[in-house]
This record gives structure tokens, C-alpha cells and sequence, in this order.
């Protein structure tokens, strides 16, 4: 088995591109991989706690807390959180937050990187 | 290298794809990209199929926008999410998101 | 001792959208990031503006006058400060009409050595196939 780097910069709700990341995510650790998940920019929001799971938005929350669970490590851009108003105070349990350089260690050991740049 | 392109837009505003060289070019056909799968325009497959390389498109994603496998262009593998995960280790070095 | 490789590839413009400054700042921090690797590993970041990314360097921007903000310019200065190699396709420059004056070419007046180059997109396809990591923005 290997080691799989996602870095999503795409907004929770407003694009189903995080949506991907994180079943991509769930689906590499389904297989065994070890599975880093870094989002900076507007993914950065999938960071916050107490996300309400109305069907017309995506929902992640659960399915991420689940993942976690079983060994994915997911990194928030400390600076994007912030510039946006995401505090520590504010983050979901067992999401990690560091600067972007984080992001780059991830991907010096991976052996696949997948990189969704944003909208 | 050997490369897969993720097309995630039916409409792309970068011809990034056009210009890519791979010895080995894979386009996984993911959310609005698995439009170029099966609709027509004007009675016409999408411009994109016409490129050399390995074609797939991702099962969810057509299901979701209510599109049938069994109306695929042929030469289009449908996988799902686990099927991408394997070519991302196995047939591809590097992998792009367009 | 390792090195670990990353490509860059910046296709869109700036500022309507954040990921173009994004790209820059994440390579950027290709500086810092040995606080996490053993002794001796690294990781190498190659910049890449292709398509209408090159537009993000067209020079004189006044992001910082008009929205308080840092321009993506003062980026790719920074990039050249500390050594990253900086490449912009020839043919995008000359698809728009631009030419190397119109561009950010060197970061000279903060003592910078690293300077653009301005290259056909041959040159960034083999830079694309030397390193590890692609990430496209």
C-alpha cells in the first residue's frame, strides 16, 4: 500500500469538488492507503465545526469524522482559516491546522499527489 | 510520464489538455466532465474523445447527473471512485485536475 | 538525503480568483519546509505560468493601492528572491501581445540573482516530466 497527498482548495457547498476530494480520501484509505488530506484557500471552510447536514448543501462533516477515524489526517491552511475567519476555537475535532509549508512535507514521502486547485 | 488528466468541466477555459505531452495519457472524465461521455451537440460526440489516450469516466458522477452507462461513447471505461484510486497508483505517475 | 520535486502550473489569471496567489505562496514555502524533513531532505518548487496565467505577470500591478492587498507581482518577486525557477510560456506571452518588457522578469532591486524565463512550452511539458508532483491551479 502506498501514500496518497489530496490538497482541495475548492469551497465546502459551493463546489462538489471537495465532495470528490473527500470520497477520493475515503476510497484510497478503504484500500488501505495512508491518506493525507491538506485544504487551503476556500477549502479551508470544511475546517468548521457544527456544519448543518440539509440535503440541498453537501455535507461532509460526518463522512470526514468517519475517515478520521479510520487514520485520515486532514491539515487546514492556518493562514486561509484565519484570512477567513476560521479560528481553532471554531475547527472540528481532530482537524489538524499548520502553514502551507505542511502541505509540501506531505508531499515529499507521497507517492501519488492529487492536487485540485480550486474553481 | 505517464499522466492522467481529470476533466471536470464540460466547457474547459484552459486548453491545457491540447497541449499536454505523455507517453502515456489517461482522461478520467469526473463530475461536469463525464457530460463529454455521452451528450451530443448538434448530433455530434464531443471534440475531446478525439484525443489519444485511455478513457474513463466515473460511474458517480454520471449517475448523479442522471446520465446511463449504457449510453457511453465506446472507448470509455466506466470506473468508480475505488477503480480511480488504482489507477492512480498503478497506471499513472502523476495526475493533473483540469 | 532526498528531494522531492514540484510542479507548479499556474493557468489562470489573478485576482478574481485567489488560486494563482496561492500557487506562488505554497511553492514559496518550499523554504520552510525542512522544519518537517530529517536533515538534508527536500523539497524543490518549479513555477509555471501557461495559458492566460501568464497574465498574473504583467508588471506595475496596483493591487495594494486599489484593495489592500499584496499583488501577485511582489510573489513572483519573492519566488526569484529565494531561488525558485520561474518559467512563462513564449507563446502565451505572444498569443496576447506581450513581450518580456511588459513582464516581471527579476526581483534585482531586493538582490535577487534568480531571474523569469520566458520559454517555449516544450520547456515547461520536460519540466513537467522531471518533477515528482504536478499541481495544477
Amino acid at each position: 500500500m502506498g501514500k496518497l497527498t489530496i490538497g482541495c482548495f475548492s469551497s465546502l457547498v459551493g463546489s462538489m469538488s471537495l465532495d470528490f476530494a473527500v470520497k477520493l480520501a475515503g476510497a484510497a484509505v478503504d484500500k488501505g492507503h495512508k491518506v493525507d488530506l491538506w485544504v487551503s484557500g476556500n477549502g479551508t471552510m470544511l475546517s468548521v465545526k457544527g456544519q448543518r447536514a440539509f440535503k440541498d448543501y453537501s455535507s461532509l462533516e460526518k463522512n470526514l469524522k468517519e475517515l478520521m477515524g479510520k487514520g485520515l489526517t486532514v491539515t487546514a491552511c492556518e493562514a486561509c482559516a484565519e484570512a477567513r475567519g476560521y479560528h481553532k476555537d471554531g475547527t472540528m475535532e481532530g482537524f489538524k491546522r499548520h502553514s502551507m509549508d505542511w502541505y509540501l512535507a506531505s508531499a515529499f514521502d507521497a507517492d501519488r499527489v492529487f492536487h485540485i486547485g480550486g474553481e | 510520464m505517464k499522466l492522467a488528466v481529470f476533466v471536470s468541466d464540460l466547457r474547459n477555459t484552459v486548453d491545457t489538455l491540447d497541449r499536454l505531452k505523455a507517453e502515456k495519457l489517461g482522461i478520467i472524465l469526473v463530475q461536469n466532465g463525464v457530460y463529454h461521455a455521452v451528450i451530443k451537440e448538434k448530433g455530434s460526440a464531443s471534440p475531446l474523445l478525439k484525443k489519444s489516450a485511455d478513457f474513463y469516466a466515473l460511474s458517480e458522477d454520471l449517475e448523479t447527473r442522471g446520465l446511463s452507462s449504457s449510453n457511453i461513447a465506446s472507448g470509455i471505461k466506466v470506473v468508480n471512485y475505488s477503480d480511480v484510486v488504482d489507477l492512480i497508483f498503478n497506471n499513472y505517475e502523476k495526475s493533473v485536475w483540469l | 538525503m532526498a528531494t522531492t520535486k514540484l510542479g507548479f502550473i499556474v493557468q489562470r489569471p489573478p485576482y478574481k480568483t485567489e488560486n494563482p496567489k496561492l500557487a506562488l505562496t505554497h511553492a514559496i514555502s518550499s523554504q520552510s519546509v525542512e522544519v518537517y524533513l530529517k536533515d538534508g531532505d527536500l523539497v524543490t518548487a518549479d513555477v509555471a505560468f501557461v495559458g492566460d496565467g501568464v497574465l498574473n505577470c504583467i508588471k506595475n500591478q496596483k493591487a495594494t493601492e486599489h484593495y489592500d492587498i499584496s499583488s501577485t507581482e511582489s510573489h513572483i518577486k519573492n519566488s526569484l528572491l529565494l531561488d525558485l525557477n520561474v518559467l512563462v510560456c513564449k507563446e502565451d506571452l505572444e498569443k496576447f501581445g506581450l513581450s518580456e518588457n511588459d513582464i516581471v522578469m527579476d526581483a534585482e532591486e531586493f538582490g535577487a540573482d534568480m531571474k523569469v524565463k520566458v520559454v517555449p512550452f516544450a520547456e515547461i511539458n520536460k519540466m513537467m516530466e522531471e518533477v515528482n508532483h504536478l499541481l495544477f491551479f
